[in-house]
């Protein structure tokens, strides 16, 4: 019956295209001599490059046209589409039959998810010879690579996580960055007790943030080792090991901003910009958020360490760069992503993006780096082990499955053991398709 | 004495009306400023800085006024492209299925073609699905014809969908015009076209006019299936436009408010010019 409906839609469609190509044939034109506006007498013989990007944030947004502008290559159009729509979008840009040909995008398993469905272009040439990624390290090299050892991605920055505060409310309060989980746990229940809400979290049209403190605790509870286990489908979601980590999350729960639920990420600095908010866990891009005048006054410190046997991991989420394997203009397109990685474009985008971003080129001068920066390269540095972050670690259809599990948490905490199991029936569904 | 008498007689009925235009006015100026305050509220927040919804919240009285947010809407959000490109899909976008929907309309009114009544059940069934089911064909569909990805693949979406409603809705007009009409053409020696082009449009203008002002803000307002055949930033409708100025300046509530207002501005002008037939236009077909 549906299927009738369709294709008479279909033919409907057909016939109405074939039947007003005439009458609309103005518009078409006019379109399309827009496009080609800019194109007349290219100096790339290939062709124009479309840059699909997610970075719709003002600044890092004017950072991506800084570096493209500087580009010598093939002309370049960035298309930028909000992230959240780009994430909801990315399958559809990356299977069409005209694909963009360069796209923003996350480093890791997420990354070799869209290459193992034979969509991304191997860009293993640049990480050779003199290419623009020969020089970066080896943790780089491998979260670019697929399991049969080419690389597919093309980092060009990443960032730390951890708990945001601002010194002179600190100051204020009398309190202080707190070493243990017991004494995390008492510093919240002091400032809850003082009509500070201790923990701001923007859950709203941004449910993805649910699952850093998911991971930071799986981390410190459960160790690196199990937690990847646990994302790429080794272990349940309704076991007792996350069960614990459930636990510990919700005791966080009463501390955390209720009307962060209606929040996006963004929305969500603004109480902790304005001392109604104590502490924010967060990736540093979130200072791009912060107004300019009290961006100097964040500090953070590492998630306090719960189980001391376990090796200390922190999240380090790197980003960059992909091609769709069905681009008309591959050469155009490793052109335009050696560019974008090229030590001088890094500077550029690091010192114009806001965030506090760290430049994955072992090139750029980090000297000269804001003392919160130095501090974050150091928490790295002394981090035994890396992760990227939940969707990253595993796929952006685990995420949504997440998403689900820990927002319906936060509303519904003594609901813990039936989301666990739906948790498990979803997790499952994506790991077998 | 005359006078008098016609004061005290007409002095009555105009205290009761005036008690009930009072009582009317009391009841419905709560109402009226429920409705008014989310615009009143946009407003106020278009023209505020973002220093000074920062710092004292957005729900505080401005303490600025500033037209910083629609440059930047503008400017960075690109919301006057958009609006071309709205302008662009609508404009073509309802001619093109007015002038569709007439022609099948009349046909199925003033001609005996078989099956007319199912054709024309057809038609209006198909636009009672959800358009969410035909979202991936529509898509695939797009892209098989190599239109994916530009304005004319939008304006034939549109113009598809439109089809059915507007067409049953002419057709229920049309056949209210008495057929002496027709009949005095044809004696007249006229044919088809003279009678569809001289005769039944002329006289079913006020339905066009009704159905155009509806189809404006229908498919000015679409933004499902920009979303579904889009996805250069260039082509974006104003819809879009907007989805993505909210994504990118999500804290900015002033820049968000200030796109939201520009392009409200289309759809009010058009209200507005229309007004008349708007009302007439939820009419048509209620009384054959």
């Amino acid at each position: 019956m549906s299927t009738s409906d369709i294709s008479r839609r279909g033919f409907l469609a057909g016939t109405a295209a074939i039947g007003l190509s005439g009458i609309l044939g103005g518009c078409v034109g006019s379109g399309g001599s827009t496009d080609g506006g800019g194109g007349g007498g290219d100096a790339s013989p290939s062709g124009p490059i479309t840059l699909q990007s997610s970075a719709a944030d003002p600044k890092p947004k004017a950072a991506l046209k800084a570096v493209v502008d500087a580009f010598q290559g093939a002309e370049t159009t960035i298309n930028t589409v909000a992230v959240e729509n780009f994430r909801a979008q990315l399958p559809t840009y990356l299977t069409s039959s005209n694909p963009p040909d360069v796209l923003t995008w996350y480093a890791g398993s997420v990354a070799r998810d869209y290459a193992s469905e034979g969509l991304l272009l191997d860009v293993s040439d640049l990480w050779e010879g003199d290419g623009a990624c020969a020089g970066f390290s080896d943790a780089l090299r491998d979260l670019s690579s697929t399991e049969d050892g080419s690389q597919i991605f093309v980092p060009t920055h990443y960032y730390w996580w951890g708990v945001f505060h601002r010194t002179s409310a600190f100051d204020e309060w009398g309190v202080q960055a707190p070493e243990t989980w017991e004494d995390f746990l008492a510093l919240c229940e002091m400032l809850r007790g003082r009509g500070i809400v201790p923990l701001t979290m923007g859950t709203g049209s941004t449910p993805w943030v649910a699952s850093g403190w998911f991971d930071y605790l799986n981390l410190r509870i459960n160790g690196p080792e199990y937690h990847l286990e646990l994302l790429s489908g080794e272990h349940s979601f309704d076991s007792a090991e996350v069960r614990a980590v459930m636990t510990e999350y919700a005791k966080l729960i009463p501390f955390i901003d209720p009307n962060g639920r209606s929040y996006s990420w963004q929305e969500a600095v603004t109480p902790l910009v304005q001392n109604e908010a104590a502490m924010y866990l967060m990736g540093a891009f979130f200072t791009q958020s912060v107004p300019s005048d009290v961006v100097d006054d964040i500090d953070f410190f590492r998630v306090p360490i719960i189980d001391e046997s376990l090796p200390v991991a922190e999240e380090a989420p790197t980003d960059g760069y992909f091609a769709a394997s069905g681009t008309d203009n591959a050469a155009g397109a490793k052109e335009l992503m050696s560019h974008l990685a090229a030590p001088d474009s890094q500077q550029t985008y690091v010192s114009k993006a806001g965030g506090a971003y760290l430049p994955t080129s072992p090139e750029v001068d980090t000297s000269g780096f804001s003392p919160m920066v130095q501090k974050g390269i150091q928490l790295l540095e002394e981090s035994d082990r890396l992760t990227q972050f939940f969707n990253r670690d595993s796929s952006d259809e685990l995420q949504t499955t997440a998403d689900a599990a820990l927002t319906r948490f936060l509303d519904q905490p003594d609901q813990v053991d039936d989301i666990l199991s739906q948790w498990q029936q979803a997790a499952e569904q994506v790991f077998q398709a | 004495m005359a006078t008098d008498t016609a004061v005290s007689r007409t002095a009555h009925p105009v205290s009761g009306h005036s008690r009930n235009r009072w009582v009317f006015h009391a009841l419905m100026t709560p109402f009226t400023l429920l409705w008014i305050a989310p615009m009143v509220f946009v407003l106020a927040v278009a023209f505020r800085s973002f220093d000074d919804i920062a710092s004292r919240g957005l729900g505080a009285l401005p303490a600025s006024f500033t037209f910083d947010g629609f440059a930047t809407a503008l400017d960075e959000g690109s919301i006057g492209r958009a609006l071309a490109n709205s302008a662009l899909v609508t404009v073509v976008g309802v001619v093109a299925t007015l002038f569709l929907a007439s022609l099948a309309a009349f046909a199925l009114s003033r001609h005996a073609i078989p099956f007319r009544r199912t054709i024309l059940l057809t038609m209006l069934a198909g636009n009672l699905l959800p358009p969410q089911i035909l979202l991936i064909p529509v898509s695939s569909i797009t892209e098989t014809l190599g239109i994916y990805d530009s304005l004319f693949a939008l304006i034939v979406v549109q113009v598809a969908f439109g089809m059915g409603f507007y067409t049953f809705v002419l057709h229920g007009f049309m056949r209210s015009i008495p057929n002496e009409i027709v009949e005095a053409a044809v004696v007249d020696g006229a044919g088809s076209a003279r009678i569809y082009a001289r005769i039944i449009v002329p006289l079913s203008r006020p339905a066009l006019a009704a159905l155009a002002a509806l189809a404006t803000t229908w498919i000015f307002n679409d933004l499902i299936w920009a979303l579904t055949v889009l996805r250069t930033e260039e082509k974006f409708p104003i819809t879009m436009a907007l989805l993505n100025l909210q994504g990118g300046f999500v804290s900015n509530w002033n820049v968000v408010a200030s796109g939201a207002v520009l392009a409200a501005i289309p759809t009010a002008v058009v209200f507005f010019a229309f007004q008349k037939h708007f009302v007439s236009g939820l009419l048509v077909g209620a009384n054959k």
